[in-house]
């Protein structure tokens, strides 16, 4: 495209919020007739803009990614140009690579999102087929009224997302959980990501903490961010960007004196806990100077150890935080923190000297780490330190002793509840949880081995890809066709008779071992392809929904286009399957049952997101999403800006909250924080896992990148993205490259006792010897077949960045070669 | 999982190749680069909206010495180098000549030439594009390749003669 079109005035403008990652950036839809076009003089464009000279560096432009035609069910042709906000606080107008190329994710029967999902299909054993709505939405109900009748609510099991952003929020978390919880009632549910319903920070929650403490404005007002096991540079950029970097350059300091009048203040430090030496690293130390950042590599799963290490000091160079400690903590389990956790029987020395040994970081660096974080500042102050942490800790070696240590940490420090400060996740997809409370117990059940040990009949999976994200995914891939097997011959076996007679013979063949899926996305997935019936949901952009980011922002993403064919929200199809299956039970004199199925006659997005917020009173027993009050008017009205969860009543005006905790109340009986203790300062590898490290030569450190979301769902179909990693990549250290006779480009193969995985080499210095780090969850190459079915048994959450693996070339890769770059992707000059 | 269709690696690599779109530039100059011959002897191939531009002589282009010039109008900096091997694009000596935009296409800044790594970088949010890849991002906030101008050798003199992708700021590169 050698230009843009500009929208003319009078172009139809929406707000919105990117559909990915957790920051949320705000965005401007511009949606007008494809034939019209607005011209370059300021007051010939809806931008105002004078597009006859060139716009200023660190101005707004239109790239030609931003830009798409759509076509909406009438058939009428828009320009649709989608720009970030510059009155957003949270991306002040900029995009990331990820949101710059939103305009791309559209449907549009002309481009490669044509792949979208349009109409239901049934599989019958030939490849899916079009079915209709009401014969698909029938043929399912019935099916899980039968699992239902005759193996009871558990064997109905399902997968289902729960977050926000794109293909989630309060709307449609609300129904599903509704759906699953109150009305069939099963404890056999699952998150997206992995294989149980539980939360990723149990131990968060345990402390009283909440799982986002902070504003991101605290990051401007910090003496010290510590980032642990994440990458904000390529995987929450605007935050870092935007929010870290003018810190980490000295550009808050005005703001900082303004806040903290008389108090000590200069640029911020950064402590970054990663095994690589990422570009968040790099970026770190070109805003910083190297001299203020401290990049702590540590050994795989060794950060239990290196948090207790660092807090350990802190409370012997008495640099902790007694005085919050005393008014906000519960002050036995301090005593039983530094006892067992923090092994105060031991020598300082040779408590640092073993954590040194473990995590292959050295002592004085441990040291400068304690005193960056916790001593205090020139004038006397406290340090404000703001503690990250994300999917490095969360999906580390032991999920809930990983998260205690820093939440302890933050908690011994003081650093949680005040400006500049914060014990938070980073996150990776938005947030947006309303939900009926889960029916099943903690730990929580794990929802794979059930669908293998056959105990699901009907296995539900709603916008999220098991295939190429779960653990041991083979085996999960495995379990799901040779279960599905037996349906399907039923389901040809049964074609074009009466649904009553289909159902009796999928309810005999799930007698014999066999499994009913439901997959219910925008694309055809890997996991689809073994579904029985697959349902097409809208989009991001096709629906109104609201969700927070990750300083719990709350806005509104305002529909701007349709959803393709017959797609409709996933609050829409779970409601006209509730609707279905209260009829069969009413039809079955079963008013019991029918009546759980009871008030799903939404009319609109905003019905469900109003039904939901009876779940929140507007006072201080509302968890961190809690939005009593708000109405899609109010949101409307704050546009991109929103307002921060929780939202409060104080006489009947909706209040956000810029900080959790700032009142000194934690989310416990008391009111105030607990140190979570663990048995000893590291628990070192469960033996699953031990065994797959020893009988392996690298480490598959795996995770995110700054291009590619997720499993590549939309970035698969738009070739700026596709082209950059046509196939995962999989970084290794040049020495370990050349043993092998394995160049950057060439096809590799990666095996363990799990199964095996092709990735493309990229050497690259980012990692030490005998360590790699492989993009997850492919549709080229999924990292999950390698992943063990070890799961932390505290909270049944899996060691994902636990693999180990032998490497072997497989060739070269010639075309990729040619176009691909292999350039290193962590230099910042 | 080999079985499964929709994780084989294709017959033909997906790469996408861009189509050669036509261009223009703009922003403020490329730091530190010898002065090209920008402005001079501009002429017009009939019928082509770009320009063709007299960059450097065959002779004068070294491989540390970037050629700094503007194209297809003096408000777009751009970037001339001599890459160590035959590039995409290339012209001249084993096709080595490329030249790029030299505007971020993330938010409009001066990219900067590091011949030691081969990259064109951002200063101000650290995106990165390799002139040996059709200015492809290895890694950044940009949503664009960075645009390349394309090149032809005319005598002993490198011309500038079109541009492929939009150049940052602009609504058209022929303004």
């Amino acid at each position: 495209m050698s230009r843009v079109p500009l929208p003319p005035r009078g172009a139809q403008r929406f707000n919105t919020v990117c559909q990915f990652c957790i920051v949320g950036c705000g965005y401007h839809v511009y949606k007008w007739p494809a034939q019209q076009e607005g011209g370059a003089a300021p007051d010939a464009n809806a931008l105002g803009l004078d597009f006859r000279a060139v716009q200023p560096a660190l101005g707004t432009w239109i790239s030609p990614h931003q830009h798409s035609v759509v076509t909406d069910r009438d058939g009428s042709r828009h320009n649709v140009v989608i720009i970030p906000d510059r009155a957003c606080r949270v991306n002040e107008g900029m995009a990331s690579v990820r949101g710059g190329g939103l305009a791309q994710t559209l449907y549009a029967p002309d481009r490669p999102t044509r792949a979208r999902l349009s109409t239901p299909l049934l599989d019958e054993g030939a490849g899916p087929v079009k079915a209709s709505w009401a014969d698909a939405v029938d043929l399912g109900a019935r099916v899980i009224k039968a699992v239902i009748d005759r193996w009871g609510p558990h064997a109905v099991g399902m997968k289902f997302f729960d977050h926000g952003g794109g293909g989630g929020g309060f709307e449609n978390n609300w129904a599903v959980g509704r759906f699953f919880f109150s009305g069939v009632g099963t404890r056999t549910a699952s998150i997206h990501n992995r294989p149980a319903y539980n939360s990723e920070v149990h131990a968060a929650g345990d402390a009283g903490v909440a799982a986002l403490t902070n504003s991101y404005l605290d990051a401007e007002l910090a003496d010290t961010i510590v980032i642990v096991g994440a990458n904000p540079y390529e995987t929450q950029t605007n935050y870092f960007l935007a929010h870290m970097v003018p810190n980490l350059q000295g550009g808050t300091v005005p703001t900082k004196r303004s806040t903290f009048p008389g108090e000590t203040v200069e640029a911020a430090r950064m402590i970054i806990v990663d095994p690589r030496r990422t570009m968040t690293v790099a970026t770190a130390e070109a805003a910083a100077g190297a001299d203020r950042v401290l990049h702590l590599q540590i050994e795989p799963g060794s950060d239990i150890a290196l948090l207790n290490a660092i807090a350990r000091i802190a409370l012997e160079r008495r640099w902790y935080d007694p005085a919050f400690i005393q008014e906000r903590v519960e002050w036995q389990t301090f005593e039983a923190y530094q006892r067992s956790t923090l092994n105060v029987d031991m020598a300082l020395d040779e408590f640092v000297a073993e954590a040194a040994q473990i995590t292959g970081v050295r002592a004085e660096k441990l040291f400068q780490a304690a005193e960056w974080i916790a001593s205090p500042k020139a004038g006397g102050e406290r340090r404000r330190t703001l503690l990250h942490y994300e999917k490095g800790l969360i999906w580390g070696l032991k999920n809930y002793e990983n998260v205690a240590a820093i939440v302890d940490l933050g908690l011994l420090t003081g650093n949680v509840g005040k400006p500049g400060t914060g014990v938070s996740r980073l996150g990776g997809h938005q947030e947006g949880y309303v939900r009926p409370a889960y029916p099943g117990g903690r730990p929580a059940l794990n929802v794979d081995e059930a669908v293998r040990r056959g105990e699901v009949k009907c296995f539900w999976v709603g916008g999220c890809n098991p295939v190429l994200t779960t653990l041991r995914a083979e085996a999960f891939e495995g379990a799901l066709r040779d279960r599905g097997a037996p349906v399907r011959a039923a389901l040809g076996a049964t074609a074009g008779r009466p649904v009553g007679e289909r159902v009796t013979a999928i309810v005999e063949a799930l007698k014999n071992g066999g499994m009913f899926v439901i997959v219910q996305d925008i694309y055809r997935t890997a996991t689809a392809a073994h579904a029985h019936l697959i349902l097409p949901a809208a989009q991001w952009g096709e629906m109104n929904l609201t969700s927070i980011n990750g300083e719990r922002r709350l806005r509104l993403y305002e529909k701007f286009m349709d959803p393709p064919g017959e797609a409709v929200p996933d609050w829409s199809i779970i409601a006209r399957f509730a609707k279905r299956i209260r009829q069969l039970y009413q039809d079955d004199n079963n008013p019991l049952l029918a009546n759980r199925f009871l008030d799903y006659d939404w009319r609109s997005d905003e019905d469900v997101f109003i039904h939901a917020r009876y779940q929140f009173k507007g006072d201080s027993t509302d968890p961190m999403e809690g939005y009593a009050g708000v109405t899609y008017d109010l949101l409307r009205k704050l546009g991109n800006n929103g307002i921060q969860t929780p939202v409060r009543l104080v006489r009947g005006v909706p209040v956000g909250t810029v900080r959790m905790h700032e009142d000194g109340k934690f989310g416990t009986a008391s009111g105030k924080a607990r140190f979570i203790a663990a048995p000893r300062p590291w628990p070192g590898y469960a033996a699953k896992v031990a065994r797959q490290r020893k009988n392996h030569r690298f480490w598959i450190n795996n995770g995110r990148s700054n291009q590619i979301w997720q499993t590549s769902y939309h970035h698969q179909f738009i070739p700026f993205y596709q082209g950059r990693f046509p196939i995962p990549y999989l970084e290794m250290h040049a020495d370990d490259a050349k043993e092998l006779g394995i160049a950057s480009s060439d096809l590799v193969e990666l095996s363990n006792d799990m199964g095996t995985v092709r990735a493309m080499a990229y050497v690259s210095d980012a990692v030490k010897r005998g360590q790699t780090f492989m993009l997850f969850g492919q549709p080229r190459g999924a990292i999950g077949d390698l992943v063990s079915d070890h799961v932390d048994p505290a909270t049944t959450i899996p060691y994902y960045k636990g693999v180990w693996a032998n490497i072997r070339r497989i060739g070269p890769l010639p075309d990729i070669a040619k176009a691909v770059s292999f350039a290193p992707m962590n230099v910042a000059s | 999982m080999s079985n499964d269709e929709t994780r084989d690696l294709p017959d033909a690599c997906p790469v996408s190749r861009r189509e050669f779109m036509r261009i223009t530039l703009s922003g403020s100059l490329v730091a530190g680069m010898t002065p090209g011959l920008s402005g001079a002897a501009i002429q017009t191939v009939a019928g082509d909206a770009y320009p063709v531009v007299d960059v450097a002589p065959l002779d004068a282009i070294k491989e540390a010495a970037p050629v700094a010039f503007t194209y297809p109008d003096k408000n777009s900096p751009a970037v001339l180098l001599r890459l160590r091997q035959p590039a995409p694009g290339g012209v001249g000596p084993n096709g080595t000549l490329v030249a790029y935009s030299g505007l971020c296409t993330h938010k409009g800044c001066p990219v900067a030439w590091r011949p030691e790594r081969n990259l064109l970088i951002c200063p101000c949010h650290w995106s990165s594009f390799d002139p040996a890849k059709a200015g492809q991002m290895v890694i950044g906030q940009g949503s664009e390749a960075l645009p390349q101008i394309a090149l032809r050798v005319s005598g002993s003199m490198v011309q500038a003669v079109g541009v492929t992708g939009l150049i940052y700021g602009r609504e058209t590169n022929i303004l």
